[in-house]
């Protein structure tokens, strides 16, 4: 295969689009404008993207890195606030969050010599390690939120026994890290079974050597898995005590207090 | 013992009464006028957003919140055990302080007559009365001087109703015990009761001794709670 695809041969990509196109048109789906739409915004961001990925890999690595670090985080925080947005302090909290991780990820990479500090290997692997840190964290508010509604009796019955807020929470802040963690458990466990992991297909597709490949994917998987971890705990350690006021009280008691009369 | 003093929160309003050491109130009146939110008031897992609470004539704010919860105990309407074993949920409130004394679950268990031999089961494999009693022992076991009760026979069968209303007895009594107990069973107020709140609409209607009150009601409200 040649690593370089031809402008004629990317035309032909439009019969990748005109399949479901004559799909929706045949059976009346209604999704004709949606499809060409997506088809075409998709196009051009991500040529955009390739023009400024172009323009950030020419520049000095100390300006673009951090340039495009930030703009990544930021990015992701507001996305993963969406999760949360009725608690207090969350786009702080993943902010500083993301930075944390971000930063403590590519210091291991530095120092331990498996990225070289060129925006061409740092903005890629970044990417794809705040990426799924962003959804980790909006995962990890969700299920908080869930356990805090579910376990509200228990949590009143912890609370009426005189536990702190944090002991009271325990229990929610370990099941709310389960959840976090099972599925990239799983996934390690599976990886290359099921399906070969997109950046190594990548490295492959443009002719790196699958052992070389497979090197960049394990330093990316395992990267991701811990910072994935990492965000989860963050979150989770700062966000639950924003559940309760300073009095030791449940903050969402007028709820729970219903919820628990309701059940009786 | 607690005495409010123009307490008003959500639904109650201007709520000014004492409870005193060793009475046995019922709380009751219909759903809605404000019966649990008073327990929550008492074990401060709420607090008022008017008027003043105190605890042996102590403002409630002063007692470290911690140590009110644990000696002003209160048993929810709902087991609410927590995952694990019976021994665990029996240890919880003590092992907060670190005063959990190993063994002391013989006691509790007697206490709240189940076999000592359940100490070691999941809790989610208990029935209904079974998870009730131990979630009563759990609140005993921090050795509370009040006991808040949200109706803690509602959700069960007569028969078991009747045995944990004789277990709150025996225990009420031999330990000198302050009890504020709501129930909507006015024959189960009649046999526990010392003293009557009748709540209607956030408010206190009608207080007096038990069981006179309820044979002698004075305000319209109460009979018609009273005939239903
Ligand atoms: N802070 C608050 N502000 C406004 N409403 C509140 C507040 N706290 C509780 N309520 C409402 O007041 C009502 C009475 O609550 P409560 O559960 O105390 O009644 P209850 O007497 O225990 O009723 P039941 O017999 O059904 O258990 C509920 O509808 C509750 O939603
Ligand atoms: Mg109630």
């Amino acid at each position: 295969m040649s690593p370089e695809i031809s402008n004629q041969s990317l035309l032909f990509l439009i019969i990748f689009v005109v399949v479901p196109l004559s799909l929706s048109y045949f059976y009346q789906l209604g999704m004709s404008k949606n499809i060409i739409v997506s088809s075409l915004r998709g196009t051009i961001q991500l040529f955009a993207i390739g023009y400024i990925l172009t323009f950030l890999f020419d520049l000095n690595a100390f300006i673009g890195i951090p340039f495009m670090i930030t703009v990544m985080i930021v990015i992701a925080s507001f996305h993963a606030r969406k999760k949360g947005k009725e608690l207090p302090y969350v786009l702080p909290t993943i902010f500083f969050g993301l930075i944390l991780v971000e930063v403590s990820v590519l210091s291991l990479w530095l120092l331990f010599d498996m990225v070289e500090f060129t925006p061409s290997e740092v903005i890629p692997m970044s990417g794809m390690v705040i990426g799924n840190s962003m959804v980790a964290m909006g995962l990890a508010l969700e299920r908080m939120k869930s356990e805090f509604t579910e376990n509200s009796g228990r949590l009143l019955a912890a609370l009426s026994l005189g536990a702190e807020p944090k002991q009271a929470s325990h229990l929610i802040v370990q099941r709310t890290l389960n959840a976090a963690l099972i599925p990239n458990v799983d996934r390690i466990k599976t990886i290359g079974l099921v399906q070969l992991p997109g950046m190594m297909t990548g490295l492959i597709l443009g002719g790196v050597e699958p052992i070389m490949a497979i090197k960049y994917q394990l330093v990316i998987s395992l990267s991701i898995f811990s910072s994935v971890s990492l965000s989860a705990m963050f979150v989770t350690l700062v966000m639950y005590k924003h559940f309760f006021t300073k009095n030791k009280q449940l903050l969402d008691s007028e709820e729970a207090l219903k919820e628990y009369s309701s059940r009786g | 013992m607690i005495e409010f003093k123009n307490v008003s929160h959500g639904p109650l309003e201007n709520l000014s009464f004492k409870i005193e050491q060793n009475d046995r109130a019922i709380l009751f009146g219909p759903s809605g006028a404000g019966k649990s939110t008073m327990l929550f008031l008492f074990n401060r897992l709420k607090d008022p957003e008017q008027g003043e609470i105190f605890y042996k004539g102590k403002p409630i704010e002063e007692v470290p919140i911690t140590t009110l919860r644990q000696k002003v105990g209160l048993l929810l309407q709902s087991p609410n055990l927590f995952p694990g074993t019976v021994l665990d949920n029996l240890k919880y409130g003590p092992s907060l302080t670190n005063s959990w004394e190993p063994g002391a679950e013989e006691k509790l268990l007697e206490y709240v007559q189940l076999p000592l031999d359940i100490k070691d089961r999941d809790v989610d494999h208990l029935s209904g009365g079974q998870q009730q009693r131990v979630s009563l022992a759990r609140t005993l076991a921090n050795e509370p001087e009040v006991l808040l009760l949200d109706e803690p026979t509602s959700a069960l069968d007569n028969k078991t109703a009747e045995d944990i209303e004789h277990v709150l007895k025996e225990l009420i009594e031999a330990h000198n015990l302050t009890m504020v107990m709501v129930t909507h069973q006015m024959d189960q107020a009649r046999r526990l009761g010392t003293k009557g709140l009748f709540m209607h609409e956030g408010r206190i209607q009608e207080t007096g001794e038990l069981p006179g009150m309820l044979d002698d009601p004075k305000t319209k409200e109460l009979k018609e709670y009273l005939q239903e």
